[in-house]
């Protein structure tokens, strides 16, 4: 057996109340990895991908991959992945925490959940034993409220848990690892609501897995843990965490504001900003399994009207969402709209942009007070938007309408609500403006679960936190608003960064570390003997597959634009005057993917990828 | 006429292109500290010597501009180390000093989150130092 792997897979039908294990190939994992990629290949392999996402025929898939669980700083990582009830094609959502480590130690590479249980139920695999039990005494508590009580009689059970959200199937819901971590993307906390899964709870006792080469993981371990001390990437992450961002962000261009309809507000972005959250709020930073990093935030408002007792604070995602993204200028409402999200089970960037939606139709007089059951939706009234969140997660009133995200609100809603909806393929975009970075553009057409910053490296590269001209041809430093060179940037990183949600690794420390240090990490752990193009082809199996189960799903080139409202540049910020050559970006990319004009992987690259049962469905 | 680099003369004539700026005042309000850039040597480039250089900025004005021994480098609030190569990148704006910084090509000793807040003030003064006409080590013997 291949080092780093437990060894096995659980497959639980709820249906039945049946589980039992399964094994995979060495060849096969030598392919495919883990994480998502490997759950991509079962899905195609073993389910029906027609399948309506909340129906019991849509598989849950809990994936980890070699990597977690070894100790090596980043790996603690796992993958959610389904068919997205939110944009109808290929999800997948990674999270750190602890689930992914605690998961091997159980004794599994992954979990397949299948079908759906009469009543709700919460999976525990605990000591090697495990069981299917009633939740119907959880069902309806919050996220914060279920994980205490399901950890009560044992702090060291790991736990995986839905909301409201996810139980009233809003297909923006998250699920909650341990109350800080959130596989938020794409809705999948709906899906597990759809089974009437509360919570999969996990306590090992099969130790570690094996590794392939003691000795060289050691050694690799020893730099990596060297470049991350001198790494200041890594220092400003543990200093400021993820909202780093904020105040770089804003010169560039990369913040949205105001419904991505403005740039340059440098006093609102100094007010939500990492470093305010440091002076202000932060009692700690927090680290997930294995992470010498610690960039989670853990904060505490003690003053205002939002308090907050201490916990877990918003990432740069979430400060812009709600903040910027809405003209909050109040660290303190964003803080507590990001643990209302927590509670809930929400995603906070498809639950702000969808929010953000209904502040500018709000303006816009398309919607009312009335509809809004009183409350008074203008930019930066945090006061509303609470009440709102919540009516999202039990989709009260007009919470209703958007607790499917902005793309489902503005398609019911009507006329031209569409046009203030930033998103590619059904998904919401994350809160990196395109017309600052072009590259990130194309990546958000290109991302195989909609337009998304955590499929490939393109935020590291074309933003300059790494440069890794030993891996492929890439200059030290990008222009953000440039179109030319960006495809083949994107296109490398998009097969660098796509195995991050294989492995599974930390984005931050892959971008802290040397590549040679990780590709060496990921063979003393396996025994694979990847060289750099083994892992380069590797990203490109993964990217192709996912591609053809979206074009299985009836994705083409059509789907891949940027929105109207990117495609409108901006007159202030570091974005002014910039919008994507998306013309010139797709040509080069669909040449370098080996896309033909429909958008579909071309016969001949399935057959190098060694992708022939996609092949054979794509060209039958 | 082109100023030698990282000379006193040079490190003069930015002090007073700064002054100059018609933006940097307001920009720069709130900055607070002295910063020492120290250049490390390269003798290819006829950098023979470590270069320290120590730069004075307060709520907006500026104060001792002087090059300098590495006691005094050392003294700076912030401290940003490179290699003469990465620093011409700089200058020249082939190299964002923050990117520069996050891919390790430059080390910063000091408040992280401080610079960070105040990367408006970082980028207008990287901005002036390219206006000022400089003759670099190695485009001369």
């Amino acid at each position: 057996m291949a080092g780093g792997y437990a060894g096995k897979f659980l497959r639980v039908d709820l249906s039945k109340g049946s589980w039992d294990d399964f094994t995979i190939a060495d060849d096969v994992l030598r392919q495919y990895i883990g994480g998502s990629c490997l759950a991509a290949k079962l899905f195609l392999e073993r389910y029906p991908i027609e399948a309506d996402p909340l129906s019991p025929e849509n598989p849950l898939m809990i994936m980890t991959g070699p990597m977690v669980g070894s100790g090596f700083p980043g790996t603690s990582r796992f993958s959610v992945c389904a068919k997205s009830p939110q944009t109808g094609i290929w999800a997948e959502s990674a999270c750190g925490g602890t689930f992914g480590p605690e998961l091997k130690r159980a004794g599994y590479d992954g979990i397949v959940i299948e079908g759906r249980s009469e009543k709700p139920v919460v999976l525990s695999i605990i000591d090697s034993k495990i069981a299917l039990s009633d939740a119907s005494s959880l069902w309806g508590k919050d996220i914060y409220e279920a994980t205490d009580e399901l950890k009560a009689a044992d702090r060291s059970i790991k736990a995986l848990v839905i909301g409201p959200a996810g139980e009233n199937l809003a297909r923006i819901a998250a699920i909650g690892n341990d109350k800080g971590h959130f596989s938020g993307r794409a809705g999948l906390g709906a899906v597990m609501g759809s089974k009437n899964l509360k919570a999969v709870l996990v306590k090992g006792n099969a130790g570690k897995a094996p590794k392939a080469d003691d000795d060289a993981f050691k050694t690799a371990m020893k730099a990596a843990m060297q470049e991350i001390k001198e790494s200041a990437l890594a220092e400003g992450l543990h200093m400021m965490g993820s909202d780093a961002n904020m105040d770089l962000g804003m010169v560039t261009g990369d913040v949205p504001v105001k419904n991505w309809t403005s740039g340059g507000e440098f006093d609102l972005a100094n007010s939500l900003s990492g470093p305010t959250m440091r002076e202000k709020y932060l009692t700690k930073a927090h680290a997930c399994t294995n992470c010498p990093i610690a960039c989670k935030r853990v904060v505490k408002v003690e003053d205002g009207p939002y308090t907050a007792e201490e916990g877990p604070g918003p990432e740069y995602e979430t400060c812009a969402v709600f903040g910027t993204m809405l003209m909050n200028p109040d660290l303190t409402a964003v803080i507590k709209a990001n643990e209302l999200c927590n509670r809930y089970g929400m995603d906070t960037i498809s639950c702000g942009s969808a929010v953000a939606l209904a502040m500018e139709l709000f303006e816009k007089g398309t919607v009312t007070k009335e509809q809004l059951d009183g409350l008074d939706l203008s930019w930066g009234r945090m006061d509303s938007v609470l009440e709102l969140v919540k009516k999202m997660a039990y989709r009260q009133g007009f919470g209703d309408i958007l607790a499917d995200g902005a793309v489902h609100a503005a398609r019911r809603i009507g006329g031209d609500a569409i046009d203030a909806v930033v998103h590619v393929k059904g998904l919401e975009a994350p809160m990196h403006d395109p017309r600052g970075f072009h590259g990130m553009g194309l990546a958000y057409m290109m991302s195989n679960r909609g337009a998304c910053h955590l499929q490939h490296f393109v935020l590291a590269t074309e933003q300059g936190m790494a440069s890794w001209p030993q891996l492929f041809d890439m200059k030290d430093d990008y222009q953000g608003t440039t179109s030319e060179g960006k495809a083949a940037l994107v296109y490398n990183s998009e097969n660098y960064g796509i195995l991050a949600n294989s492995l599974a690794i930390c984005h931050y420390v892959a971008y802290s570390i040397k590549p040679e240090t990780l590709r060496d990490a990921f063979n003393a752990v396996t025994g694979f003997g990847f060289t750099f193009t083994d892992l380069l082809s590797t990203g490109m199996r993964d990217w192709t597959l996912k591609r053809g189960f979206n074009n299985l799903l009836g994705i083409s080139k059509k789907d891949d634009i940027l929105p109207k409202r990117i495609m409108t540049a901006l007159d202030t910020g570091g974005a002014a005057g910039s919008v994507p050559d998306v013309d010139l970006l797709l040509k080069e990319y669909y040449e370098l993917r080996g896309l033909d004009e429909r958008g579909f992987p071309k016969a001949e690259i399935l057959a190098v990828l060694g992708l022939d049962d996609l092949k054979a469905r794509l060209y039958q | 006429m082109p100023i030698k680099a990282m000379t006193q003369e040079w490190m003069d004539a930015y002090k007073a292109a700064i002054q100059a700026d018609p933006d940097y005042r307001n920009i720069a309000k709130d900055w607070e500290g002295s910063v020492a850039l120290v250049v490390n040597p390269d003798p290819s480039k006829n950098v023979p010597e470590p270069i320290y250089l120590f730069m004075d900025y307060w709520h907006g004005d500026v104060g001792e501009f002087v090059v300098c021994d590495k006691a005094k480098a050392e003294s700076a609030r912030f401290v940003m180390t490179g290699d003469y190569a990465r620093w011409k990148q700089v200058a020249f704006k082939e190299l964002d000093a923050t990117k520069a910084l996050l891919q390790g090509k430059l080390k910063m000793k000091g408040d992280l989150p401080y610079v960070v807040r105040n990367i408006k003030t970082v980028n207008k003064v990287i901005d002036i130092l390219g206006k000022v006409d400089t003759l670099w080590p190695d485009d001369h013997k």
